[in-house]
């Protein structure tokens, strides 16, 4: 009875129910993205460095993966130390530098181009779109994106020409390698449009001037199906004492640190959200409880129990709760993917990395914290409902 | 014998600086089958007293027993339900929820008795055609007349068959045909048993009355 009383009640005032509905809607919408914010970035992050298999990333010391141009020497003595762990699967060298390169068609000018150095059968960096892969020792192979197959004005078959860094004493290139295209990939780790080639390390390590020192910038790992990760990482940390060696919890934890500002953005503006969805099914409550003062007066007189009429304010409230929230997780889902393209755009994120992820936790959370508060919303003009003095009330109402 | 007895009540309203004496010791008895009717001019008190004895409010000083319970020795849940299965209130405004049918208006205490659903459905439509309301059983409270709606308040007032009605000016609003309805309506419950006590200005409500208590001042006259 309190179920249809309190829903028919709503309907009295459809358009002030409306406006209430639509402003639960946009508070729940964004509670759903700030959660879907603050443990969206981990999760993305997380997946993004897991995307291959490789859970573990050995850098130089005091440095995160890609952070700085610090490198590692003696790349081969590394990885043959790494490989001989008996619950290390595999090892994926990888240099990064800026490197430029020729325009194939159109007028004759130099672009820079972010240089990767990889090994193929070992790789944890990109995925093959189209045509094929290097040969582990193709060195007249080079790899692009779609971004750097359009700086360069190359496709695949093209003959592409890559000018290594810049020797300072003759202010020119230090190599010049003309390579051919065997195929398109996605960078992993790439930000939009960034024109990034891959070749194999040697190759790579020469346009960057760094063989002789046989220098890489990350070293990935992979463990073993069958063995744990963090003991592998205790262990590479101890043969590895020049080196940074990180599991993917600790980046995440770096990251996290990294990422404070927005999970307090995240955090204020879901508060504030709630504190909207309270204000809003408060007021509203408590407007109509003072509007049917006389009515539930009245009941109260005929015998109907403080908790009735407690059950009948809440119920109110939490069917406005619920069908805004309704509205508000298909509002949400949707302004997440708008926000999401807006901030994957920024420079220096990778293009793959999401802000907001969609988890039925996150989601699950979202709804469940905004019912709650719906409910708990109620309580004050349901208190006042259930206080309301009925002789005096009914007095009231006969003047 | 009595159902309902009322001994030295009196109610004082403060109201700001000024103290307002709405019932100076009042005694009522009301006995099984009774058809009393309280009547005298605004503000003597005969609202204040109703209000009393149907422990809606509560007195400053006497007490009020209903079928040997006094009043104030429940805590408000016990009193609650006492005006629930034992009372039954028709008010000048009628009152009723306005987004809810007659018949669900006529559900609505035996809902909150714990009547099952079937049960309850049952009774309020035999009480509506008891008030000659049997048609208009799903129409909502808004798209009922005066008098329709007053019939409808009656019919929630019997619903879980009480000791005593009591009612607040119930002609108070409707005009004098609709008034003489619910007159005859009263004339038929009574004659079936029902004890009534009806608060009321209306001089043939009064005249029905097999009993009259005349009050001014907050004191019964005469």
């Amino acid at each position: 009875m309190e179920l249809r009383w309190g829903v028919r009640n709503l309907r009295r005032h459809p358009f002030r129910t409306a406006l209430s509905i639509a402003g639960i809607a946009v508070a729940s919408a964004m509670l759903l993205d700030m959660v879907m914010l603050r443990g969206g970035l981990e999760a993305s992050f997380a997946d993004l460095l897991l995307v291959r298999g490789y859970q573990i990333r050995v850098t130089p010391k005091g440095t995160l993966p890609l952070d700085s141009e610090a490198t590692l020497p003696d790349a081969t003595g590394l990885v043959a130390t790494i490989r001989r762990d008996p619950g290390v699967a595999s090892v994926a060298p990888l240099v990064a530098t800026s490197i430029y390169g020729r325009r194939v068609a159109g007028p004759d000018s130099v672009v820079t181009l972010f240089g990767y150095g990889i090994d193929p059968r070992d790789q944890g960096l990109y995925q093959l779109l189209r045509g094929a892969d290097l040969a582990p020792d193709d060195s007249a192979g080079v790899l692009l994106s779609d971004a750097s197959a359009a700086a360069l004005g190359a496709g695949i078959g093209d003959t592409v020409t890559l000018l290594g860094v810049l020797d300072p004493q003759m202010a020119a290139p230090a190599m010049e390698r003309r390579l051919v295209v065997r195929g398109v990939v996605q960078w992993l780790y790439d930000y939009r449009d960034q024109p990034s080639v891959g070749t194999i390390v040697p190759l790579m390590q020469r346009l960057a001037r760094t063989e002789q020192e046989d220098r890489v910038s990350v070293l990935l790992v992979k463990a073993r199906s069958d063995a744990e990760v963090e003991p592998v990482v205790d262990r590479l940390r101890a043969q590895l004492g020049g080196a940074e060696v990180n599991g993917v919890a600790d980046l995440v934890r770096h990251f996290q640190d990294r990422m404070v500002y927005f999970r307090q953005l995240a955090t204020i503006l879901g508060s504030v959200s709630l504190l909207v969805t309270v204000l809003l099914i408060g007021t509203l409550l408590t407007i109509t409880v003072n509007e049917r003062l006389g009515e539930i007066a009245t009941l109260r007189a005929i015998g109907v129990s403080r908790a009735s009429v407690v059950k009948e304010v809440l119920v109110e409230g939490t069917a406005l709760t619920v069908v805004g929230c309704a509205l508000g997780v298909a509002l949400g889902l949707v302004t997440a993917r708008y926000l999401d393209e807006i901030l994957t755009s920024f420079p220096g994120l990778p293009a793959t990395f999401s802000f907001f992820v969609p988890r039925t936790p996150n989601v699950v959370t979202a709804i469940l914290v905004t019912l709650l508060t719906g409910a708990l919303a109620g309580l004050y003009p349901a208190w006042l409902a259930a206080r309301a003095p009925i002789a005096p009330t009914l007095r009231a109402e006969a003047t | 014998m009595t159902v309902l007895t009322g001994r030295g009540l009196t109610k004082t309203y403060q109201l700001e600086e000024q103290t307002v004496h709405a019932l100076r010791g009042v005694d009522v008895d009301v006995a099984p089958g009774d058809y009393v009717a309280i009547v005298g001019p605004s503000g003597c008190g005969k609202s204040t007293l109703l209000q009393l004895l149907g422990g809606i409010d509560t007195p400053s000083a006497g007490s009020v027993e209903l079928l040997d319970t006094r009043l104030d020795t429940l805590d408000d849940r016990a009193l609650t339900r006492l005006r629930l299965t034992k009372l039954g209130f028709v008010f000048q405004r009628f009152h009723l929820l306005p987004v809810l049918s007659a018949a669900e208006n006529v559900e609505l205490p035996m809902a909150e008795a714990g009547v099952v659903p079937a049960e309850r459905r049952r009774r309020a439509q035999e009480l509506l055609e008891y008030v000659g309301l049997g048609a208009r059983s799903r129409h909502r409270a808004t798209q009922l007349s005066g008098g329709e709606m007053q019939r409808v308040a009656i019919a929630r007032a019997l619903a879980n068959k009480p000791a005593v009605i009591l009612a607040d000016e119930p002609t108070g609003e409707l005009d004098a045909a609709t008034g003489r309805e619910i007159l005859n309506l009263f004339r038929r419950l009574n004659g079936e048993g029902t004890t009534l006590v009806v608060v009321t200005h209306d001089d043939r409500l009064a005249a029905e009355a097999g009993r009259v208590i005349r009050m001014l001042d907050g004191r019964i006259e005469g």
